[in-house]
């Protein structure tokens, strides 16, 4: 289940806490301003000065298009997961087998899963993110040829960074 | 009656004696005259808490208030007001606090909850969109803030739930605990959190799902993207979200308004050692924002990296408790200062008031008028195992601790000694900075509702020293001079009423007042959006002078007069000895007379009638005529 589509990157340490994605993911989906709407959800913990925004992986395969019952999930073009309302009995499947509880029920009446769609290739959280914690990867595949040790050590060093981004770097 | 667009739509009532609660709708009519949050609340307490209500008895209530714009995503973070009478003062207490409870009680759909009576047993509420739970909080009696938040997320088994709580300070009816939002945003100042405890209620946990529209989105998207422009424009921007408010301590330095001993040095040789800066070069090692909806985060993380503290963390300083336990009392030594800020927070305290009363304490010793062994301990300036000791001792009320635990009014005529250097207003604490370098900010600490404080006010626009912007803004180049005098009565009248929208709206000083994003006009337009209701630019100043008319209302039934508006005598008679203000006092008089004649209101600092009824506050003349307080014209 590792990412392999574009999806929504989280870089941590620059995430302040904001809500700001949530509110405009749920703007953009719903119309209207909630937290509970939105297909991103921050967590925080404030004695550790900490905020994490959780955010579909776009898995694939994805566990919860494979295990929905009614075919109500399927990816399209980008690999996003898309929700089709009409099909979905919100037999919460795809909310219990999500990996990283990133597929959350509508929180009203849970008649369908909220799961990030990527806007249709231009993400509103990322657009209006205001300390770019958020980006869209597309997983870009950087080949390097370390030349020594040292620059080794460095680029191994500096892959969860560069993951972070959603970058693989390969050692040619 | 339909929703209003923005607000949650309904206020929330609790009765703690007899364990129900009500929604009621919220009246629409009042919403357009009082905004929201410090507006709606200084209403309810007009009428709801009549003169001679015991601070501390059931009678008293506590309202808590969100705003209109708190739930959009619009970058001004999002805050609340916690309003009551106040155990400190005996007048108008209300405080305000960057805080997530803020958004989350409007997505619950209240945008004001009040709390009336006293609970029998220790309880904590649960308030969510179907009702409120009262939960048994025997258990947590003694918690410290920090550990109440931690038991009640674990208790309610979700971390979004956002928790308002007291700690042991408040319990033992220190008369200066505040409430603390997301275990470090304090409502701290005028013991909101005193209130709270004596009605047995140890924390306030909300949680909701619901979610708010406006009536006109593309319009306020406009609005919202041109205040992000002037946020992000603005050069303030870097230094803000760097430092946050801990940068005021250098400048503090570099103007000389600093509180060095006790108001005794206005400028000190280690402020550097002590500054924002040098937190921000060597302790911080995060930013977060302490609200949704804000893009300018300044709420530090930081981190003791080295030396005998090495691992303590937290959140902030905010420059208040950072220039209150290190220059206020002469500490040098930082890494202490940062434990003991931790530990007033924790126990639950306002840092401004405890740093006050420490070191008045400290100077009654150095005039001699108190010893070490009637103190209980080694009374020295800036002996940080002092500090430590004096804020548990106060917290618990041991010791003298038990004098200071009622604020420096009350433990100068208690003691009956040093009451000329009780640094206080109206029974509210004096902050950080010597109004004898800050005019107007001093004037502002004079008339301010609540006691002396700045944030009633915030005149930042004087310390500019630009005359040019002095004469556009308010036809006196001395408005924009600190040190100017004349035209300081505009100058407070101005932000006064800008200050009290911006509270009303629940949105961050920082940005939507000091650097100016929300202007009135700015401020009907989002209205406008977001409501539907037509305001204008005039109408909008006019809700600010409403909100300070009542606030003024308040204290003139409870007694204040001009004599009440008064600042220490040091600050009026003792030229500063030091620093580039050296040599100055505070001219009051002058100022005080401009402030009251733009106002509207007699040179005794009561309203005119007239005023009164121009703002639509005609009740309240009449409710002031019917108990005998005579009012001009
Ligand atoms: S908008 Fe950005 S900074 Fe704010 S909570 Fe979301 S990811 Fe974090
Ligand atoms: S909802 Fe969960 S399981 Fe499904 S694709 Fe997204 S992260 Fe994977
Ligand atoms: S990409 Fe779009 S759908 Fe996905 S979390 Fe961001 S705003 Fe929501």
């Amino acid at each position: 289940m590792e990412s392999k589509g574009i999806h929504v990157v989280v870089d941590p340490s620059k995430c302040v806490g904001c809500n700001i994605c949530e509110l405009w993911c749920s703007y953009e989906h719903e119309g209207v301003f909630s937290r509970s709407l939105s297909r991103i959800s921050v967590i925080t913990y404030e004695r550790l000065g900490f905020d994490y925004p959780v955010v579909c992986q776009q898995c694939e395969p994805a566990p919860c298009v494979e295990l929905c019952p009614t075919g109500a999930l399927s990816k399209g073009k980008l690999g996003e997961v898309n929700l089709d309302k009409g099909k979905c009995i919100g037999c919460r499947v795809c909310s219990e087998v999500c990996p990283y509880g990133a597929a959350r029920m509508e929180p009203r009446e849970a008649r369908y899963p909220l799961i990030c769609d990527l806007c249709g290739g231009e993400p509103m959280c990322v657009a209006r993110c205001p300390t770019n914690a958020l980006s869209l990867s597309k997983v870009t595949n950087v080949k390097v040829k370390p030349r020594n040790a040292a620059e080794a050590f460095a680029i191994s060093e500096l892959r969860k960074l560069a993951d972070e981004w959603g970058v693989d770097v390969d050692e040619a | 009656m339909t929703r209003l667009k923005g607000y949650g739509g309904k206020v929330l009532r609790v009765d703690l004696t007899h364990r129900t609660y009500r929604a009621e709708e919220l009246d629409p009519s009042l919403a357009k005259a009082f905004i929201g949050g410090r507006g709606l609340n200084a209403y309810r307490l007009y009428w709801e808490v009549p003169p001679g209500v015991d601070p501390l008895g059931p009678e008293n209530k506590l309202m808590i208030a969100t705003g209109p714009l708190v739930g959009f995503p619009h970058g001004l973070g999002s805050r609340l007001n916690v309003t009551s009478r106040s155990p400190l003062t005996g007048l108008l207490g209300d405080s305000n606090a960057g805080t997530h409870f803020s958004e989350e009680m409007k997505f619950a759909g209240y945008d004001q909850i009040i709390i009336e009576g006293r609970s029998e047993r220790p309880v904590y509420l649960y308030i969510t969109e179907s009702g409120v739970e009262f939960m048994d909080a025997e258990g947590l009696w003694g918690f410290t803030v920090s550990q109440t938040h931690e038991a009640i997320r674990h208790e309610l088994g979700d971390q979004r739930v956002q928790v308002g709580a007291v700690g042991p300070a408040a319990e033992n009816l220190v008369k200066f605990a505040g409430v603390f939002f997301n275990v470090y945003r304090a409502a701290g100042r005028t013991g909101m959190g005193t209130v709270l405890a004596s009605k047995n209620v140890k924390a306030i946990a909300v949680r909701g799902d619901g979610y708010i529209e406006a009536e006109n989105v593309d319009e306020l998207i406009k609005v919202i993207d041109e205040m992000l422009r002037r946020i992000y424009e603005n050069p303030q921007y870097w230094p803000r979200r760097i430092m946050g408010t801990s940068r005021v301590l250098m400048a503090g330095q570099r103007l000389g308004f600093l509180p060095g001993r006790h108001f005794q040095d206005p400028v000190v040789d280690y402020a550097y050692d002590v500054s924002g800066e040098r937190l921000a070069r060597e302790y911080n090692v995060k930013v977060r924002a302490c609200s949704a909806g804000c893009a300018l985060p300044c709420a530090r993380f930081f981190m003791i990296k080295r030396g005998p503290l090495a691992g303590l963390m937290g959140e902030g300083p905010e420059y208040e408790p950072l220039g209150g336990f290190t220059v206020r009392v002469g500490n040098r030594d930082l890494d202490r200062a940062l434990k003991i800020i931790l530990k007033v927070a924790d126990y639950g305290m306002d840092a401004i008031t405890t740093s006050e009363v420490i070191a008045w304490l400290m100077e009654l010793r150095q005039r001699g008028e108190i010893t070490d062994e009637e103190a209980g301990v080694k009374l020295e300036w800036g002996n940080p195992d002092t500090i430590e000791e004096l804020v548990d001792m106060i917290a618990y009320r041991r010791g003298i601790g038990k004098v200071l635990a009622e604020g420096v009014k009350r433990a100068s005529e208690m003691l009956n000694r040093g009451k000329d250097i009780a640094f206080h207003v109206k029974g509210l604490e004096m902050i950080q900075a010597d109004p004898r370098a800050l005019k107007g900010y001093g004037l502002g600490f004079a008339v301010a509702s609540r006691g002396a404080d700045h944030l009633r006010s915030e005149p930042f626009v004087e310390v500019e020293d630009d005359p040019e912007l002095g004469k556009k803004m308010f036809g006196e180049p001395e408005a924009a001079m600190r040190l100017g005098v004349k035209g300081k009565g505009k100058l407070i009248n101005y932000f006064e009423d800008l200050n009290a929208i911006v509270d009303s709206f629940e949105s961050c000083k920082n940005t939507a007042e000091n650097m100016l994003i929300l202007d009135f006009d700015m401020a009907a337009r989002a209205y406008t959006a977001i409501t539907g209701i037509h305001v204008t630019e005039s109408e909008m100043r006019e809700a600010g002078m409403r909100i300070v008319n009542i606030e003024r209302a308040y204290l003139v039934r409870e007694g204040v007069r001009r004599s009440h508006d008064r600042l220490p005598k040091r600050f009026l008679e003792e030229p500063l000895r030091s620093g580039p203000a050296k040599g100055h006092v505070i001219e009051l008089d002058v100022m005080l007379d401009e402030y009251y004649d733009v106002r509207g209101w007699t040179r005794d600092g009561v309203p005119r009638r007239s005023t009164l009824l121009r703002l639509g506050l005609k009740e309240v003349a009449m409710d002031l005529e019917a108990r005998g307080i005579k009012l001009e014209d």
